[in-house]
């Protein structure tokens, strides 16, 4: 709009025009900056600052239970985490942790997309119930999976074994099982989040492609290889980063449910650096492993970003 | 013709199983929180029941009552989207509609600070909130939401903006209102679905944080996610009482969820095609 009031003013004379238009860009940028500025110097509070100052933290010894150990100690942190089997182990969990629940999401989340686009009727009710899981807050659907579904010889999960002859199972107290728990935890909770992005993407393709696929006879799957598939694949791709990101820093289903354990089954990098910092007070070695967190969301943001612009 | 049949069936059987398996740990707490807790613990489960709503009373107006609960985290969540929101709307006007230096980078910057794991930003926050003294405290709250909330309303709020045509502005502008009036006047009531979208997120979030919670909440303040574990002891579980605070915890949210539902869908899908978006 800026050049339309430019031109106008050009019109009425040709000598103040680039000075009348200076002043305007200058005011147009003095405007930005005015409403730019309050949520900028709160984000620069928030999340900058705090940044710089777990840099910061990370070099010191910082322990809350012994502060007279305290003190600046360099790299010393960094290099305690490189010969921390729990670290290592808590990485590990991690990445099973973020890479099944997400695999399982958009799988899940597409094959219930394509079904339910065919369906002619009952589609409201997928979008109603979907909605569901995905406004409920994770402390409160880890609270509720944790006594009335999987609690041994009381949760629906534990009823339902018994009665497929599988017998009780600890859900949450056996390593394995632990883990699988709350990867079905996750998977329960944010798959209609998969689901309902790619149907709204499905239902935005166009029609007349399929049309013509179809006097061509291709069959259903090719269609869905040849052209369901490659038009989706931004939707996907982008369902893919925004699940990542949150699977790798999710934190209170899991910590309502198992808290890491047992022992540390379930302990997420995430996990293992709050319990650090709030449970056993190191917060200078917390601090590190809040940052070997930020780096590995880095890297992999990084090689999820430079998938999405590839092909 | 009855392939066809059998494969109508087939899909209407996995919608079925789909449709349950969502809907039922929500269903099955509010049948609990309507249970005594002899109920609750009856094996096999029971479906049938004498519905009674004394979990419900007692855990509003019994002793240790989750009201003050519910109450902080009324304020937490209003808090925190007033404050997002005057602060969001202007900024998203900016990044969508004006031209300035540093734009590109300013779009980039609020978008790389969604990037920043929970985690990281709270040890260091709760330091200095220790140190002046604002541990269980509203503002201290309040003012660590923004760090998630203010990214993704911004990021939200400009895909709403850059949907409205520009020619409405500059008609604004040359019958000479000032730039904040057409703001105000002209742009803010074209995009108040977007921002009503808007608000219910950052509500929902805010309504829903656990980590920032746990670590900042007190005596004063605590959000009734973080007192629902009150009821679950290693001693013993308060069944219905827990499965009462539980609905209570979920029925704002679900409450949004499904009168804004198809705005829900529309704002997850802006995230997902435009690029933007948390959660």
């Amino acid at each position: 709009m800026a050049t339309t009031a430019v031109t106008s003013a050009g019109i009425a004379s040709e000598a103040p025009r680039s000075d009348f238009g200076h002043v305007l860009a200058q005011r147009e940028r003095r405007f930005a900056a005015a409403l730019l500025a309050p949520a900028f110097l709160a984000l620069l509070a928030t999340t900058t600052f705090p940044l710089l100052f777990l840099v910061y933290t990370s070099a010191f010894r910082m322990d809350l239970a012994m502060p007279f150990t305290n003190g600046f100690v360099g790299f010393e942190n960094y290099q305690m985490l490189l010969s921390d089997e729990r670290f290592w182990t808590s990485l590990l969990v991690s990445l099973v942790y973020t890479g099944s629940t997400v695999a399982l999401q958009v799988i899940i989340g597409l094959a219930l997309a394509l079904l339910v686009m065919d369906m002619k009727r009952g589609q409201g009710w997928f979008r109603v119930i979907a909605i569901l899981p995905v406004v409920l807050s994770p402390a409160v659907v880890g609270m509720i999976w944790r006594t009335f579904m999987l609690a041994p010889e009381f949760g629906i999960v534990d009823f339902l074994a018994i009665n497929a002859g599988l017998g009780s199972k600890n859900w949450l107290g056996d390593p394995t099982l632990a883990m699988v728990s709350v990867i079905a935890i996750h998977t329960w909770q944010w798959t209609p989040f998969a689901f309902m992005v790619l149907l709204a993407s499905l239902a935005s393709l166009p029609e007349d492609i399929y049309e013509a696929a179809r006097l061509d006879r291709a069959s259903a799957w090719q269609r869905f290889r040849r052209i369901t598939l490659p038009l989706l694949r931004p939707a996907i791709v982008m369902v893919i980063i925004m699940r990542t990101m949150v699977a790798l820093t999710a934190f209170a289903a899991i910590f309502t449910v198992t808290a890491g354990g047992p022992g540390t089954a379930t302990e997420i990098l995430n996990l293992y650096a709050y319990r650090k910092s709030f449970t056993e007070l190191s917060i200078g070695y917390g601090s590190a492993l809040a940052v070997a967190l930020l780096i590995v969301t880095i890297i992999i943001s990084g090689i999820l970003f430079a998938m999405r612009r590839a092909k | 013709m009855t392939a066809k049949r059998l494969r109508i069936i087939t899909l209407l059987a996995i919608s079925m199983v789909f449709l349950l398996a969502w809907a039922f740990p929500i269903v099955w707490s509010v049948l609990n929180s309507l249970k005594t807790d002899s109920d609750v613990l009856a094996y096999p489960p029971k479906l049938v029941f004498a519905p009674t709503l004394d979990a419900y009373r007692d855990v509003l107006f019994g002793s240790g009552s989750i009201l003050p609960n519910l109450l902080s985290s009324v304020i937490i969540s209003v808090g925190t989207t007033v404050v997002t929101m005057l602060m969001a709307v202007p900024a998203a006007y900016a990044l969508a509609r004006l031209r300035f230096r540093g734009k590109k980078f300013a779009g980039f910057y609020v978008l790389a600070t969604q990037m920043l794991p929970p985690v990281g930003i709270i040890i260091p926050y709760f330091l200095v909130l220790r140190n002046i003294g604002w541990i269980d405290t509203y503002q201290g709250i309040i003012l660590i939401y923004l760090s998630f909330s203010l990214p993704f309303a911004i990021w939200l709020l400009v895909s709403y903006f850059e949907d409205i045509p520009f020619e409405m502005e500059e008609a604004a502008y040359l019958d000479g209102a000032s730039r904040l009036k057409t703001l105000w006047r002209i742009i803010i009531p074209q995009v108040r679905g977007g921002i009503a979208v808007t608000i219910v997120f950052v509500f929902l979030n805010a309504w829903n944080e656990f980590l920032f919670a746990v670590v900042l909440s007190g005596n004063t303040v605590r959000p009734v996610t973080v007192a629902m574990f009150n009821f679950v002891s290693v001693e013993q579980t308060l069944w219905a009482k827990l499965a009462a605070v539980s609905v209570l915890a979920m029925l704002p949210v679900v409450v949004l969820g499904v009168v804004a539902q198809k705005h829900i869908v529309k704002g997850l899908t802006v995230g997902a095609v435009k690029g933007g978006g948390r959660r």
